[in-house]
């Protein structure tokens, strides 16, 4: 009887531990919880220079694979106002005042979101039961059970949120600007909390940008 | 689908093997990487071994082992300079290894017992080792190929004198050529010990 018991011990041990070690992947709540933020520079760029700048008020740009839409507007969404309004506020901050883009800006702000429309199919065959498995379970024609496959189709949106700061003051004799700052934030679509996340990954993109400002 | 796999390879390989000098075994592997321990050093408790080994000498077996093991580790959110910018993240850091090997044992026994069998032994093989590093929906990905080497010393004890099965306790080092250059690993190497389940007949 004992060894009856630490042979049904042994086998749950092995079978949960078995359990465990097939081929696990991050728990996807906690890999969306913030975004990427990755930030670039013109280390020629002297951003104690620029004084003004100009910037959108509620449209930011889009580029999709999936849609002719080249902009995001407010009021269709409350996405564009509540990015442009964390810019603007850390632009602000760092001493560089807002004016419209015909009062001669020392910098322009572009903001975008780059689109990727993803889908993939599979074809399932259901087995004996009509659950999905990988194979067939039975031979139609010689008397077992046959369930068609067919197909699942998914599909999945991935994006990224560009902010780019161009260099009007110093434009090319034939109008040519530089970006002399960019951020790239990202995830967009998979998000906790779209509009939380995103405003934080803009304040997490001039925090770790210190040469931005006039001091 | 293969834990369920090798769980029935090894119930019917325990009924086929029956009065046979051999044994298999299905075990457990707790496992702490030894090499580039800055990218993962947290202990490993998602892993397995399987393996069948016949006796060729009253005292000496070989056979054939396989395993797979999870390595992760958590790196929480920090800023990267690089220089001309930054990126900010956490890092999620994972190794999906696994492996097989060819392996010779010599027991440490007299002839007359037949309960508790202890044992050195080296296993000479190839692991293929996955090194991705995930964040956010990303992700970036390395395999490679190494030769392994994994010396080895346990203890093999049945459950009763007539009966097949016991259990098998076994601590090993693997060290393997794997390399990763992406991930800054110029070989791979843990120190694991095993325990599991082991069918055995003389």
């Amino acid at each position: 009887m004992i060894m009856r018991r630490i042979c049904y011990l042994c086998a749950v041990t092995i079978s949960a531990g078995l359990f465990l070690a097939c081929q696990t992947e991050p728990d996807s709540a906690e890999l969306i919880d913030q975004m990427v933020v990755s930030t670039n520079y013109d280390p020629e760029a002297d951003f104690t220079a620029y004084t003004t700048y100009a910037i959108p008020s509620d449209t930011i740009g889009f580029r999709s694979n999936n849609s002719s839409d080249t902009i995001i507007t407010s009021p269709e969404s409350t996405f564009p106002r509540h990015v442009l309004s964390a810019i603007r506020n850390n632009l602000e901050a760092r001493g560089y005042t807002r004016v419209d883009r015909n009062q001669d800006p020392d910098l322009g702000v572009n903001v975008m979101v780059v689109n990727d429309f993803n889908v993939f199919q599979e074809i399932v065959y259901p087995n004996y039961y009509g659950y999905p498995g990988n194979y067939y379970s039975g031979y139609y024609g010689y008397g077992s059970y046959y369930y068609y496959p067919y197909v699942n189709t998914y599909a999945y949106n991935t994006g990224v949120l560009i902010i780019e700061v161009l260099d009007l003051r110093n434009r090319t004799a034939d109008n040519k600007v530089r970006v002399v700052w960019d951020a790239y934030l990202g995830d967009v679509y998979s998000t906790i909390d779209r509009l939380a996340q995103s405003a934080d990954g803009i304040d997490q993109a001039f925090t770790q940008s210190p040469y931005l400002g006039k001091q | 689908m293969i834990r369920y796999t090798l769980l029935l390879i090894f119930l019917c390989s325990s009924a086929l093997l029956r009065g046979q000098e051999k044994y298999i075994y299905l075990n457990l592997d707790v496992n702490k990487p030894m090499s580039n321990t800055a990218w993962i050093e947290d202990i490993s408790f998602s892993a397995g071994k399987l393996g069948y080994r016949g006796f060729i000498r009253p005292n000496f077996s070989a056979g054939l082992d396989v395993g797979w093991a999870n390595f992760d580790q958590y790196e929480p959110t920090s800023t990267k300079q690089n220089p001309t910018g930054a990126i900010t993240t956490d890092y999620f850091h994972y190794i999906y290894s696994y492996s097989a090997v060819v392996s010779g044992q010599y027991y440490f026994k007299d002839e007359d017992e037949d309960r508790f069998f202890p044992y050195a032994g080296m296993g000479l093989g190839a692991n293929t080792n996955e090194y991705v590093l995930y964040y956010n929906i990303y992700e970036d990905t390395e395999r490679s190929w190494g030769f392994l080497a994994r010396p080895e010393v346990g203890v093999l004890f049945r459950f009763t004198e007539r009966g097949s099965l016991g259990i098998m306790a076994a601590v090993h080092y693997d060290y393997s050529t794997n390399k990763s250059e992406k991930f800054a690993y110029s070989n791979f190497s843990a120190l694991g010990f095993q325990i599991g389940l082991m069918s055995m007949s003389f």
